[in-house]
């Protein structure tokens, strides 16, 4: 009785986690805010979790320390790459944005429009056609 | 199994509020506003997913569940490491 008791304590406790992890996912103005709160649910959601399934039921205790090891290893790893692929993402907008402000005689694309597009080959596509706009106005002059 | 009544009826409970909880996180897929949102979601929902899982194997008194909830961290990983690439790069390899 008493195990069981702890072990719904600590999936409340889980579940708190995760719902506030959530509701900072729903709420939170940046992307990378939006991270911390989703890293909440990924250590302590899923460790309150995965303790009360071990107060609950002893004989699954070497696989929740399995599962309960590979998320704390990839879970880190898994919000780091998202953080820096929006951080490289910006800086190469951000390089358009530069050489676009450069070359005052070229009326190209607006960039803030590739912010949010899907699709990563549009931007390059738009660099290299700049490129090519600026070499034929040399050629003209 | 867990045999007494009132953990039984506790544990549904809290398997309903993390299916619940699935709700907001895929608003945050569907609305996004940029891309990096939509994948953080859905790194989201699978770490919730994962949560569920554990749970079911509880109710159900289970093992074998806990099998599928390693696996599906496994791909999830794979997964958003490779979309994460995506967007940075433009490829994947």
């Amino acid at each position: 009785m008493l195990l069981e008791i702890l072990g719904i304590g600590w999936l409340t406790f889980g579940l708190f986690f995760c719902a506030i992890g959530v509701l900072g996912v729903l709420r939170m103005p940046d992307v990378y805010t939006r991270l911390h709160a989703s890293g909440k649910v990924a250590t302590l959601g899923l460790f309150g979790l995965l303790m009360g399934a071990v107060f609950l039921m002893p004989s699954i205790f070497l696989k929740v320390l399995a599962l309960g090891l590979f998320i704390l290893l990839t879970s880190p790893v898994a919000t780091h790459a998202i953080a820096a692929s929006e951080y490289r993402r910006k800086e190469l907008v951000d390089e358009i944005a530069e050489m676009q402000h450069l070359d005052h005689e070229i009326k190209s694309v607006d960039v803030s429009a590739f912010l949010y597009s899907s699709n990563i080959k549009d931007i390059i596509e738009a660099q290299q056609r700049t490129h090519h706009n600026g070499e034929n106005k040399k050629d003209d002059l | 199994m867990i045999e007494s009544q009132f953990s039984q009826t506790t544990l549904q409970i809290i398997l309903l509020a993390m299916i619940a909880l699935l709700i907001p996180a895929s608003y945050r897929v569907v609305v996004g506003a940029k891309l990096s949102d939509r994948l953080l979601a859905v790194d989201l929902i699978t770490t919730l997913l994962i949560g569920i899982i554990v749970l079911f194997a509880l109710i159900e008194g289970s093992e074998t569940f806990i099998d599928m909830a390693i696996a599906l961290a496994a791909f999830s990983f794979i997964g958003t490491i490779s979309i994460a690439r995506y967007i940075s790069e433009g490829r994947v390899f």
